[in-house]
């Protein structure tokens, strides 16, 4: 009886094995014929973190099929590969998942460079592996300066040589810049901070709070929003017994939303801003107007999406992606990877294979003009154009709900902190 | 025939030898096992590959400390990640760039120890320290400091039973990471540990490599198998599985629950520190979030599919899941997608499996529970029937011959009462269930206490072993006062007891439930069990031939059945194996209660032989019984109680005479009829 | 704000979170006072209820904040959407204990329990996988009224919350005490083989205990939505832990101490965050719990039944 059970059981994992051979072989059947290079990406594509890095992978992606389509990087086809950094059980990025993927981008000795990560905790965990490959990544949103940091430069890049490259400011800058705002522009002189428990949400409101000691704003309070949590009204009633004249809140979505529209109840006079957290389509419909009225936001990039060569773009993404949502990330994940492909390029033009310590070296001189203006990199990797745009929500009832230029204006540059 | 039932017992060597090739062929499968293990990176040299199995074997060693706790201690740990986290913080802390105070004289002992370095940064005026303590020096500090927690957290759960103890060891799980977040200073809170310091061998660090880190993660399942292994096998083992069972019993047979108890949590909460501190040695940072609910969830699934208590079913339940989520889901996806452009099913192409990874632990729980509770590798092996010839055989009477050593070696001095109680009391609410109860049970003699239902006789014997503390009155053994020791305790003096409803440990062989009852008499502890010195194997050996001896009692019923499993016994035997364990503790006084319900007129005759022989040997023996014919028969003194109070007392003649005792059993009416015709 | 301004106004934020606490908590009192089994399920099918409800909604032509209704069309589409709600999880819940925790009944040892920590995660994955992580916007159809008592606020939805749930406690606290099938309840929680022999059809019992605590969870779904005009995956989490600790302080098994334990956790929630800091709020939770389950596992107002031995 036993016996016909494995006999049984060997044949069906036989054939399991055999029907995967089969799909293995149709699926390797496509040959290539041309010269290529591999690309990395990887992005938390589980968990709490997926919209964004689906919004990312579309702008990156979308750039490497357009210079594809063209006729490739100085010749050689990109091909590009997607890993997924988030696990189920970490419900978001997963900081040793990601590690694994680093890993095997290196394992994989066509891969000349990467893109991504989407967050600042995963970066920690690639970078050191990155280093030690020479392998360069771009990433645009993960924004915690640290890993950039020169101070910190023996764990995040133990070679030496900068791997980590930007195509947005760090929020040693967005948060800052922001207070300055507040400062100057709308002469605060209280505020509350808070924070979402989160990576990005509690880097951003520290750099926001420093700064803001600095130059003079008192913070009458600091305190920190759980996620998970569905309601907010004990700490907005405290925050309303304090008075401030504005509240700074620094995280994503998930709290946001919520918090937003529960601060429409309890303060709704009060001045309230955000990072690039508070930015984005999924704010504009999870909040709505009246709610979202009048909060301010920031993005660690200058303001492109009405200039006239974005408008072009927008059509290309929209007829790519179906109906798909962009938002400022997708931006800087196009433009990375289009400074990605032209390092290859750079690089073919000197007659040298692609490979990743050439590819680096030309990242690092990169001169390229994209989307979000002028793309170069300081010696740390970091973007030299610091600009950091503000945004209000006000309500545009003559223009379509979700036009986040029409229903989120921009305002203008946030001062920079003086550099010393 | 006439050979003596130990003779037998000897000639029972099939048995034996079938577990010796079982342990030879385990060390075969181990062998190759680890032959295979240290060959794959050969194989597949693959860094992002390598990487998974290294991370894998992380997860293979925090499933095996969790399978101490549930598995083998049946303590359902729900927040077992956070000894996870305390271990990597611990690591993070010692060596890392994290914690940075200011440099001053204080430090220098520590920096010629090797332990801290001074830091020089540009631009910053006073010099910090650096700490950089050696992984291999923080492997098992990690591991005693994860300990120590492991004994604040569970030291809570002592007195609570399942279902309470889980929620009480979630609320700990959900604590730690929120207080690794609220305190940024010692681990930069959300924002993930800055660079801890990777493993350092003879001058060679590991870096960022994973081909060290997955040997090292290798070597660390290995050792973890081999001290569980062995903790399994040992008095310690033994008595994890007797709390698992009925921590009632285990504690009535000499185990003391509560030490046992906080050094599962200690034990398991070790092996837990240990691979915390090899996790962020490799990943070089860590996320308050890499150690929430999920992932205690996660490897609850693990041990569940594997087999909770079986050492090598919980290692491969972890491979098998982890690898799941990193090798296969990832491959099967693409695998799905390919087959989706070759079909053109839409869905197919757009369906990523390793999201659903935790969907799939949600069906895994649920399917096991209902399904194969014991897991993809059950606990225990089948063992072998017994042959027609034994199943067939005519029960041997076994009985005591002259072979058999004093049962105790204590001397008793006759003309103390060995058991002498006053002014006992117990209420429970409103009713009075003994009440200023006098006794007193000579040396050498065999009392029975009988009584209607409801006179307290189990009330009373509770009360004698502590499992109830009494309200008011002295119980004293050999003028020592025993009042308000806790059961282990009382075995550890001398008092044994069975029970009226039988306690067994189900789960457990013959033999395990035998050496259970060796527990006080003993004295192996974790460390010991691990190293297995001589002493230690001395011990074992002795306790088994001890085991073998008391087994031999009963003659050939329970002898061939030793390494079967207690549930599988026939009611008389559960009841002669109940006798036997309570008999291997030594006891000087034994009680007995209700021996012989359920047995049928020969089988109670023959216990009444090996309950003499037994006093024979020396045990004084107190029993409770319903079977006036055996009172009659072995009974030296009969204690009558009737509503918690003593009725009568005296020889069993004696007490049937007696008005008093009529009347408490059959009532005042037909006490007149009784003594109408007795009269006439 | 004034010092007492600001006292009242977090005792009213207080009493009503700790009213959606205590509605959540019902019905898993009442269901682990029966078979003294934790149900983990029981949270997830708040949130599927939530779901179900906005589903509802929709199917209705609610979305978004654009209609405001008074009156009879609101207490229609309100009920409408209960009895759907209701029923619907009801028989979830019926089907999970059918399925899942039938076979499990009477074993020993926390395997049932463990049962329902997987149906838990089938739920919160189906939800996750097919909705989304994103939080969804509930339907809003009711008025904005709101009362002014000094500096602090009183809104009409706070009382109505409060209005609500003290009535599903009493419903069901009656129900238990007083109907037959209520009293068959107590008598299995009691000791189920004597229940049995007494006549009492205990299948019958407990499947009907779990069905009645399912709908209670869906209803709680519900009025969660409407209350914070969101839903999402996540909602059954942080609330769970909190209201199983209310059921837990209250006296597990005890109905109107799931009431008064849920105001307790909302209060301390409330003035906690105050007068000390919100980040905070988790740990003094769980350390409450554990406190209780430690020193006085029966409660602050005793159990329903005695405990397993």
């Amino acid at each position: 009886m036993s016996q016909n059970r494995f006999v049984r059981g060997g044949l069906k994992t036989a054939a399991v094995l055999g029907v995967a051979a089969l799909a293995g072989v149709v699926g390797f059947g496509t040959a290539h014929a041309q010269k290529t290079v591999k690309v990395g990406i990887s992005l938390p594509l589980t968990g709490a973190d997926a919209e964004d890095a689906v919004h990312i992978r579309n702008g990156a992606t979308m750039a490497f099929d357009e210079v594809n389509a063209a006729g490739g990087a100085g010749g050689y086809k990109i091909e590009y590969w997607v890993l997924d950094s988030g696990t189920a059980s970490a419900g978001q990025y997963d900081p040793a998942q990601a590690a694994t993927n680093a890993k095997k981008f290196v394992g994989d000795s066509a891969v000349v460079g990467a893109i991504g990560p989407v967050m600042s905790g995963e970066g920690k965990a690639m970078t050191p592996i990155l280093s030690e490959a020479n392998l360069a990544t771009i990433t645009p949103s993960s924004t915690n300066p640290d890993i950039t940091d020169p101070k910190f430069a023996g764990q995040f890049k133990p070679k030496g040589k900068a791997i980590y490259f930007r195509t947005v400011t760090t929020d040693a800058f967005q948060g800052p810049n922001m207070a300055n705002w507040m400062h100057d522009k709308l002469k605060i002189k209280t505020v509350f901070v808070l924070d979402d428990s989160g990576a990005y949400g509690v880097g951003i409101a520290d750099s926001f709070q420093k700064q803001a000691e600095k130059i003079g704003i008192k913070i009458l309070g600091r305190d920190q929003l759980n996620p998970k949590e569905a309601d907010y009204t004990t700490v907005l009633t405290k925050i309303k017994a304090l008075k401030p004249e504005a509240l700074y809140y620094g995280g994503v979505g998930q709290a946001g939303v919520k918090l937003a529209k529960q601060a429409y109840d309890v303060i709704p006079g009060m001045i309230k801003a955000g990072g690039d957290g508070m930015q984005g389509t999924s704010i504009l419909k999870g909040v709505g107007f009246p709610a979202i009225e009048g909060w301010y936001c920031t993005n660690a990039s200058p303001h492109v999406t009405e200039d006239p060569g974005t408008a072009d773009w927008v059509k290309r993404y929209k007829a790519k992606f179906a109906g798909a949502v962009y938002d400022d990330y997708t931006i800087t994940s196009y433009d990375a990877a289009l400074a990605m492909a032209d390092a290859i390029k750079r690089v073919a033009a000197t007659g040298a294979t692609p490979n990743r310590d050439n590819v680096r070296d030309a990242l690092q001189q990169t001169k390229l003009k994209t989307l979000q203006g002028e793309v170069s990199f300081d010696a740390n990797g970091d973007i030299l154009q610091k600009v950091v745009s503000v945004y209000q929500y006000h309500e545009n009832k003559a223009k379509p709900a979700d036009d986040m230029d029409a229903q989120v204006p921009y305002i203008g540059v946030a001062p920079e902190v003086p550099q010393t | 025939m006439s050979t003596s039932p130990l003779e037998q017992a000897r000639g029972f060597l099939p048995i034996f030898w079938e577990r010796v090739r079982s342990e030879q062929w385990r060390r075969g499968v181990s062998l190759v096992l680890i032959v295979l293990a240290c060959a794959f990176p050969l194989l597949d040299s693959n860094e992002g590959d390598l990487d998974a199995a290294a991370n894998a074997t992380a997860f293979a060693t925090l499933a095996l400390g969790l399978n101490i706790v549930v598995g083998f201690a049946g303590l359902l740990d729900l927040g077992y990640a956070a000894f996870f986290a305390i271990g990597a913080y611990t690591y993070g802390v010692f060596s890392s760039y994290q914690v940075q105070p200011e440099w001053s004289g204080f430090w220098e002992p520590f920096q010629w120890l090797g332990f801290v370095a001074r830091a020089h940064s540009e631009g910053v005026p006073v010099d910090h320290v650096h700490f950089q303590v050696s992984f291999w020096l923080m492997l098992p500090v990690s591991a005693l400091v994860a300990a120590f927690f492991g004994v604040v957290f569970g030291a809570p759960t002592l007195r609570l039973k399942g279902d309470y103890l889980a929620i009480v060891t979630l609320g700990f799980g959900e604590i730690v990471p929120i207080v690794a977040r609220n305190t940024p200073y010692l681990t930069n809170g959300a924002q993930g540990l800055n660079g801890a310091l990777p493993p350092n061998l003879l001058g060679y660090s590991f870096g960022v490599q994973s081909l060290p880190f997955y040997y090292l993660g290798v070597a660390l399942v290995v050792f973890l198998i081999f001290v569980s292994s062995r903790l399994k096998e040992s008095r310690i083992g033994r008595a994890w599985l007797a709390i698992r069972e009925d921590e009632i019993a285990a504690e009535a047979m000499g185990v003391n629950r509560t030490k046992l108890k906080l050094l599962a949590f200690a034990v398991g909460a070790g092996f837990a520190g240990m691979t915390g501190t090899f996790y962020v040695a490799k990943l070089q940072t860590a996320t308050p979030e890499m150690f929430t609910f999920p992932v205690s969830v996660m490897l609850l699934v693990m041990i569940v599919l594997g087999g909770m208590g079986s050492v090598a079913g919980v290692v491969i339940g972890a491979l098998l899941l982890q690898l799941l989520q990193s090798w296969f889901l990832q491959d099967l996806t693409q695998w799905v997608h390919a087959l989706g452009r070759f079909t053109g099913i839409g869905l197919l192409e757009e369906i990523d499996l390793v999201q659903s990874i935790e969907l799939i632990f949600g069906i895994i729980l649920v399917l096991m529970m209902l399904y194969r509770r014991q897991g993809l590798i059950p606990e225990r092996m089948a063992v072998t029937a017994l042959t027609h010839a034994q199943q067939t055989a005519v029960p041997s009477r076994g009985g005591l011959k002259g072979e058999l050593k004093p049962l105790h070696g204590k001397v008793v001095d006759p003309k103390v009462p060995l058991l002498e109680i006053r002014g006992l009391a117990k209420a429970f609410g409103g009713i009075q269930a003994v009440k200023s109860l006098d006794l007193r049970v000579m040396p050498g003699s065999i009392v029975a206490i009988i009584g209607p239902n409801g006179s307290g006789k189990t009330t009373f014997f509770n009360l004698v072993t502590g499992l109830t503390l009494p309200d008011a009155g002295s119980v004293t053994l050999s003028g020592e006062s025993i009042r308000g020791l806790g059961p282990h305790l009382i075995v550890e003096k001398g008092i044994a007891r069975t029970f009226q409803n039988l306690r067994l440990f189900p789960n457990m062989t013959l033999m395990e439930n035998l050496l259970v009852g060796t527990h006080t008499r003993t004295s192996t502890g974790a460390v010991g069990a691990v190293l297995r010195l001589p002493s230690v194997r001395q011990e074992e050996a002795a306790a088994r031939e001890r085991a073998l001896e008391v087994l031999s009692i009963f003659g050939n019923r329970l002898m061939p059945r030793r390494e079967h499993l207690a549930r599988t016994l026939s009611y008389a035997n559960r009841r002669r194996l109940e006798i036997a364990r309570a008999i291997i503790t030594e006891p000087v006084l034994l009680l007995l209660d209700e021996p012989t319900a359920g047995m049928n007129p020969t089988e109670t005759l023959e216990l009444s032989d090996q309950i003499r022989g037994l006093r024979d040997r020396g045990v004084t023996i107190l029993l409770i019984e319903h079977k006036l014919n055996v009172v009659n028969e072995i009974a030296e003194k009969v204690i009558v109680l009737d509503h918690g109070e003593k009725i009568a007392e005296g020889s069993p003649a004696e007490v049937h005479r007696n008005e008093e005792v009529l009347r408490a059993y059959l009532g005042r009416t037909a006490t007149a009829a009784v003594r109408a015709a007795a009269a006439s | 704000m004034e010092f007492l301004d600001v006292l009242l106004q977090q005792i009213i934020n207080g009493v009503s979170l700790g009213a959606m606490y205590a509605l959540l908590a019902l019905g898993f009192t009442m269901v682990y006072g029966i078979i003294e089994l934790i149900n983990f399920a029981h949270f997830n099918v708040f949130m599927v209820g939530s779901f179900v409800a906005l589903w509802v909604f929709e199917a209705m032509g609610f979305s978004g904040q654009s209609q405001v209704l008074y009156g009879l069309p609101l207490i229609g589409v309100l009920l409408v959407g209960l009895v759907v709600v209701m029923l619907a999880t009801g028989f979830l819940g019926a089907a999970i204990e059918r399925v899942a925790l039938r076979p499990l009944r009477g074993f020993p040892g926390t395997a049932p329990m463990i049962t329902t920590i997987g149906v838990s995660y089938i739920l919160f994955n189906i939800i996750l996988l097919t909705m989304g992580a994103s939080t969804l916007n509930y339907a809003n159809p009711m008025p904005n009224i709101r009362w002014e008592i000094g500096d602090a606020t009183l809104r009409l939805r706070e009382v109505l919350l409060w209005v609500v749930s003290f009535a599903l406690m009493l419903g069901l606290h009656y129900f238990v005490r007083y109907t037959k099938m209520g009293k068959a309840m107590q008598a299995t929680a009691q000791d189920q083989e004597a229940a049995r022999m007494m006549g009492v059809d205990v299948d019958r019992v407990v499947i009907t205990a779990f069905f009645l605590g399912s709908a209670l969870a869906g209803a709680a779904g519900m009025i969660f939505g409407l209350y914070y005009n969101y839903t999402s995956f996540i909602i059954g989490y942080t609330a769970g832990l909190r209201a199983f600790t209310a059921a837990v302080l209250g006296g597990i098994g005890n109905i109107p101490g799931a009431m008064l334990g849920g105001i307790l956790i909302g209060l301390i929630e409330s003035l906690g965050g105050q007068y000390l800091e919100v980040r905070w709020t988790d740990v003094i939770i769980f350390s409450i719990l554990v406190l209780v389950l430690v020193f006085r596992p029966a409660g602050l107002f005793g159990r329903m039944a005695p405990s397993k031995s």
